[in-house]
């Protein structure tokens, strides 16, 4: 009997490291402190390498499926989200315009008659640089937890809202940089991604937004 | 000969009918309970390109669930087909079109298929084939004789070719890559298997 208590204490542990983490609603001149530090921070951000593993998660599979990349920002907005594995597939935001290359297979969209695409545009580079708490589309909470900041967003419109239930960035205490994005649908399957190994500022020639 | 003729009588061309082995055909490729089937996605309609992620799964005996995502991961659709049920669970705006639903309704059945009856059945040297009817249609199953792998399915009206799925790379029960030709409409889909 007492070997089961321990291991189901330890079970117990094990499994609520994720939602155990003590977390705290931040108080509000916390918040304004928090708000402030990252909005400095993505100010000085000029450019902005960084690597990423997305986990996309759904209910009914016994595995999260796996996929990683690299991610390079210039500002004012320049934007490559590319994955390496499995595949080659990379997305850049340009000039108001979307360039895909999938596997080699070329395509363009011209984002200029599209507010859709605006609105990831901006969902993006606001999620990566943490410079979207004065946006008006969300309504956004605070939290404090042994991990980080976590701030969850929940969208306003309508349509967005369909797709996209709530939106979680967990910043890094020390940096104020986004560490993790997690993208939460209706159906409460959803997409995570982490970052890791930043370079901040380094130069980044325009050819990386060449697709 | 005649039976050949009457049904999309090329793609039988240098066949000959033989008795029927089993009355029931298990599909090999997407029938295994336990196993996520994801496989990247490029899909080509009237010229437009398409991509993302194809995910499908076993969830009971009768019915696969079936997700479309984006390469971002958000959901394009999700369905829940089996031999007579459908139940779409969700699609985003741009795709909830009644055409495009029957479509990849009737093409994911297709290929999710579990089993198929087989009502005749076709040989030449190194394939034989299997026929199915399937409403007023027909599904023409092509296998190796050699490693008994099923290589192409074909669904035909009595005389013309409607959709063709090619099967490659194909082990131990999986195939690594198929294509979706549609012959009526100008509508491709190339799934090729993500090692997760």
């Amino acid at each position: 009997m007492k070997i089961k208590a321990y291991w189901l204490i330890l079970l117990f542990c094990l499994s609520g490291t994720g939602t155990f983490a003590q977390e705290q609603k931040m108080a509000e001149s916390e918040i304004a402190t928090f708000k402030q530090t990252v909005n400095s921070v993505s100010k000085k951000i000029k450019t902005l390498t960084t690597d990423f593993v997305q986990y996309k998660h759904l209910d009914f599979l016994s595995k999260d499926i796996e996929t990683s990349g690299k991610m390079f920002f210039k500002q004012p907005n320049l934007l490559n989200w590319k994955y390496i594995k499995p595949y080659n597939y990379s997305i850049v935001f340009k000039n108001n315009k979307i360039f895909i290359n999938n596997e080699g297979s070329k395509s363009s969209v011209d984002m200029g008659n599209n507010k859709m695409f605006e609105k990831i545009n901006k969902l993006i580079v606001g999620s990566v640089s943490g410079d979207m708490f004065d946006d008006g589309a969300f309504v956004i909470t605070y939290f404090k937890s042994k991990d980080g900041y976590i701030t969850r967003l929940l969208p306003k419109d309508a349509t967005l809202k369909k797709y996209i239930k709530q939106i979680e960035l967990v910043f890094d205490k020390e940096e104020g940089i986004v560490k993790q994005v997690k993208l939460i649908e209706s159906s409460n399957d959803f997409t995570k991604i982490n970052f890791k190994n930043k370079i901040i500022n380094a130069k980044i020639d325009d050819s990386a937004f060449n697709n | 000969m005649l039976l050949l003729v009457s049904c999309a009588s090329h793609t039988l061309k240098g066949f000959s009918k033989t008795i029927v082995e089993q009355p029931i055909y298990k599909a090999p490729y997407f029938s295994n309970t336990g196993t996520d089937y994801v496989y990247k996605a490029n899909i080509s309609i009237y010229g437009k390109k398409l991509s993302g992620l194809f995910i499908a799964k076993q969830i009971n005996d009768s019915c696969h669930r079936i997700v479309f995502t984006t390469e971002f991961g958000n959901s394009l659709l999700d369905f829940e087909i089996g031999e007579h049920t459908f139940k779409i669970n969700s699609i985003v705006a741009d795709l909830d079109k009644k055409m495009i639903i029957k479509t990849l309704k009737n093409d994911f059945r297709l290929v999710l298929a579990n089993s198929y009856h087989v009502q005749a059945q076709y040989e030449n040297a190194t394939d034989k084939v299997y026929k199915s009817k399937d409403g007023n249609r027909y599904n023409l199953l092509f296998i190796k004789k050699q490693s008994d792998n099923l290589y192409k399915l074909v669904r035909a009206s009595r005389y013309k070719e409607k959709v063709v799925v090619s099967y490659s790379n194909v082990n131990n029960q999986l195939a690594e890559s198929l294509t979706i030709e549609h012959k009526n409409i100008k509508l491709d889909i190339v799934l090729n298997y993500m090692n997760n």
